[in-house]
């Protein structure tokens, strides 16, 4: 059975023009989310996940940024090519964003009550005095207590975790397929980290929404996600199931990132390391056919040096961008 | 045989009471009850782990004991001497021996001091060195310890990344040979790549120099790596405290239980109950009247909501503050 994908991204380059040069943040990024399932973008700063993310919503700064390259299809459409009009009916209705920082992402002078019912005044044809009673019963769904009260208030007297509820809040009000969830819990405590991701599996399911979660907590991402594409300097590096690529992870970063973690479910003497650093996106952009984790990597030789690794299906659903996956596999019976 | 340790750190009923200001003539109508009636050891060569979320007390208990804020109760006994009624001369002796690792690489460091700079300052300020020539080959002798090469010397703050700026932080901690370094969630801003780095490092100088650390997080399974003991921290009160082994695997108190079960695993097929608390971590200015988890304690009884409970021994040096115990 053939599923119909939701969003195509196809050879996505996104660089951003600044004075210091060229940073080639999303350098050729492929991948499919279908509709109801949970995507993981996994990958630490600068790998380019948070804009993808502001690609695929038109969001991004433009100058200094620029999509140089590709396609992002949603429901067959390509987004890319749309009218500022067109898009403006998408964002926030069919594809909705929430962001990291929840006390800086909302408007600190006006009511959170004001602010959800804008966006459902934007996108639905109905009186003001219904869409704030749409607005109370989504804070409701929300879990937020008392909401009838709560929509008068700013987002300055209320804390982390029920300011990143009312995000969410506002970025399901119009019931998206797809919700793109960039760090949403980073800077939560993990008790209230542990609730909101309840709470977004839980309309995920209530309203069968699909899910393109960005994060470098590889836990939530096994948590969470469904398949994950796993990113470094502006590619994807490896793209599985997330069952797969926590059993068998093929690529020398996805292995090295999941070794390096401190676990609560395990003891060892001394924590694995990636040594060197993530190379400056600057001297990286400059142009190397090789491949952006050769410093870094255990397994590099010349090849990796001079020539852009292939994308390599090792097995259905199972992409990997490097030329040494079979040294990988030696490496990790010892 | 057991080796009987030597206690470096005692600290004892600690409280710190911030005031609330308001009205026209800015009176103090409340307070910030922070850190509220604590007591914890350290011993030598040992690492305290202090965990809790934000607002629990954490920071500023470590910045009290610093004397870098002023205690609003209680004793800290460092060595033997009472930290709060030291003199001039005396706190600065024995400032040479308690130093700190920021969380912040990105705003704890001097924008406009080269690295020689910023690690070299205390050895000016101790007078532990008498030219420039001295500073800079003992700094480049604590850049090689932290696994900087010596030829970022002359390299500002804005030309490391977060993680080479989190070991100069700790060159400079280092620098003056001290005993205890308190280190206020000095790996929360990295990556995850680089966070494995520092905390391997930490160890590694702890195995070198004979370190005591008192290691603030908020993140358990860094906490549980590389701590000796564990004290978990809730609106100004512990609430916990035991030898990590011990806590990983009794932990007994009803919030220790549901923060350890709200860690996501990165692990798929890792299935668990997960405890989910309700609501948010209450204001530090109006404390829940009795213990003060109770309103989020999905065990809670009558009486937690009208006593305080004691903090006691369980046997084993495991201690809580509960109930229900």
């Amino acid at each position: 059975m053939v599923r119909e994908k939701l969003v195509e991204l196809k050879n996505l380059k996104t660089y951003f023009y600044i004075e210091e040069g060229i940073v080639k943040a999303v350098d050729g990024v492929d991948f499919e989310i279908y509709p109801g399932e949970t995507l993981g973008i996994a990958g630490e700063s600068g790998c380019g996940k948070s804009v993808t993310a502001l690609s695929i919503m038109r969001l991004l700064p433009e100058p200094p940024g620029k999509i140089v390259d590709g396609e992002i299809y949603f429901k067959g459409k390509n987004l890319l090519k749309l009218e500022p009009e067109e898009m403006r009916k998408i964002r926030g209705n069919d594809i909705s964003m929430i962001f990291q920082e929840p006390m800086t992402s909302l408007n600190p002078v006006f009511t959170v009550g004001n602010q959800i019912s804008e966006a459902i005044l934007n996108h639905k044809d109905i009186k003001h005095k219904e869409a704030i009673e749409q607005t109370v019963e989504i804070l409701r769904k929300v879990g937020i207590p008392l909401p009838e009260k709560r929509i008068n208030e700013y987002p300055h007297q209320m804390s982390g975790g029920m300011n990143q509820r009312v995000m969410i809040a506002m970025a399901i009000s119009c019931t998206p397929q797809l919700l793109i969830a960039d760090e949403p819990t980073t800077a939560l405590d993990v008790t209230t980290q542990a609730q909101i991701l309840n709470l977004i599996n839980g309309l995920k399911d209530r309203f069968n929404m699909a899910i393109m979660m960005i994060t470098h907590d590889l836990g939530v991402i096994a948590e969470i996600a469904d398949r994950v594409a796993v990113m470094y300097t502006g590619k994807i590096v490896e793209y599985a199931d997330v069952k797969t690529l926590f059993a068998n992870p093929k690529h020398p970063y996805t292995w090295g990132l999941m070794k390096s973690i401190p676990r609560i479910d395990k003891d060892v003497e001394s924590l694995y390391t990636i040594p060197g650093i993530v190379p400056n996106l600057f001297d990286f952009s400059k142009g190397c056919n090789c491949c952006g984790f050769n410093t870094r990597c255990l397994l590099a030789d010349d090849k990796c040096f001079t020539e852009e690794p292939e994308i390599k299906e090792v097995d259905e659903g199972h992409k990997v961008k490097c030329w040494h996956i079979d040294k990988l596999e030696e490496l990790k019976k010892i | 045989m057991s080796v009987k340790k030597k206690v470096l750190l005692t600290v004892k009923n600690l409280k710190k009471y911030f005031p609330v200001k308001a009205g026209v003539f800015m009176r103090t109508v409340d307070y910030v009850k922070a850190v509220d009636d604590i007591s914890f050891y350290i011993n030598e060569g040992e690492t305290l782990g202090i965990v809790g979320e934000s607002g629990c007390g954490k920071s500023t208990t470590a910045a009290v004991i610093l004397r870098l804020e002023k205690a609003t109760a209680g004793k800290v006994i460092f060595e033997g001497k009472d930290v709060f009624s030291l003199k001039r001369r005396e706190l600065r002796e024995i400032r040479q021996k308690m130093q700190i690792i920021f969380q912040d690489p990105y705003s704890s460091l001097n924008p406009r001091m080269t690295a020689v700079d910023i690690i070299g300052e205390p050895l000016e300020i101790y007078g532990l060195v008498k030219n420039k020539k001295e500073r800079s080959e003992k700094v480049k002798d604590l850049l090689s310890k932290v696994g900087l090469g010596k030829e970022y010397i002359k390299h500002y703050p804005h030309e490391f990344s977060g993680g080479q700026r989190q070991r100069i932080g700790i060159a400079r901690a280092l620098a003056l040979n001290p005993k205890l370094i308190i280190a206020d969630e000095p790996v929360s801003a990295l990556d995850v790549s680089i966070q494995s780095q520092i905390i391997n490092l930490l160890k590694e100088l702890q195995d070198e120099f004979g370190l005591s650390y008192l290691f603030i997080a908020h993140n358990l399974s860094v906490i549980k790596h590389i701590s000796d003991r564990v004290s978990v921290m809730y609106l100004g009160k512990i609430v916990e405290m035991a030898d990590k082994k011990e806590f990983y695997v009794y932990p007994i108190h009803p919030y220790s239980q549901s923060l350890l079960s709200a860690i996501p695993i990165p692990d798929p097929t890792y299935k668990k109950e997960r405890i989910i608390l309700e609501g948010d971590v209450p204001n530090p200015v109006n404390p829940p009247s009795g213990c003060r988890f109770h309103p989020r304690c999905p065990k809670a009884m009558d009486i937690c909501s009208q006593k305080e409970p004691e903090f006691k021994e369980y046997g084993n040096k495991h201690f809580a503050a509960c109930h229900l115990l």
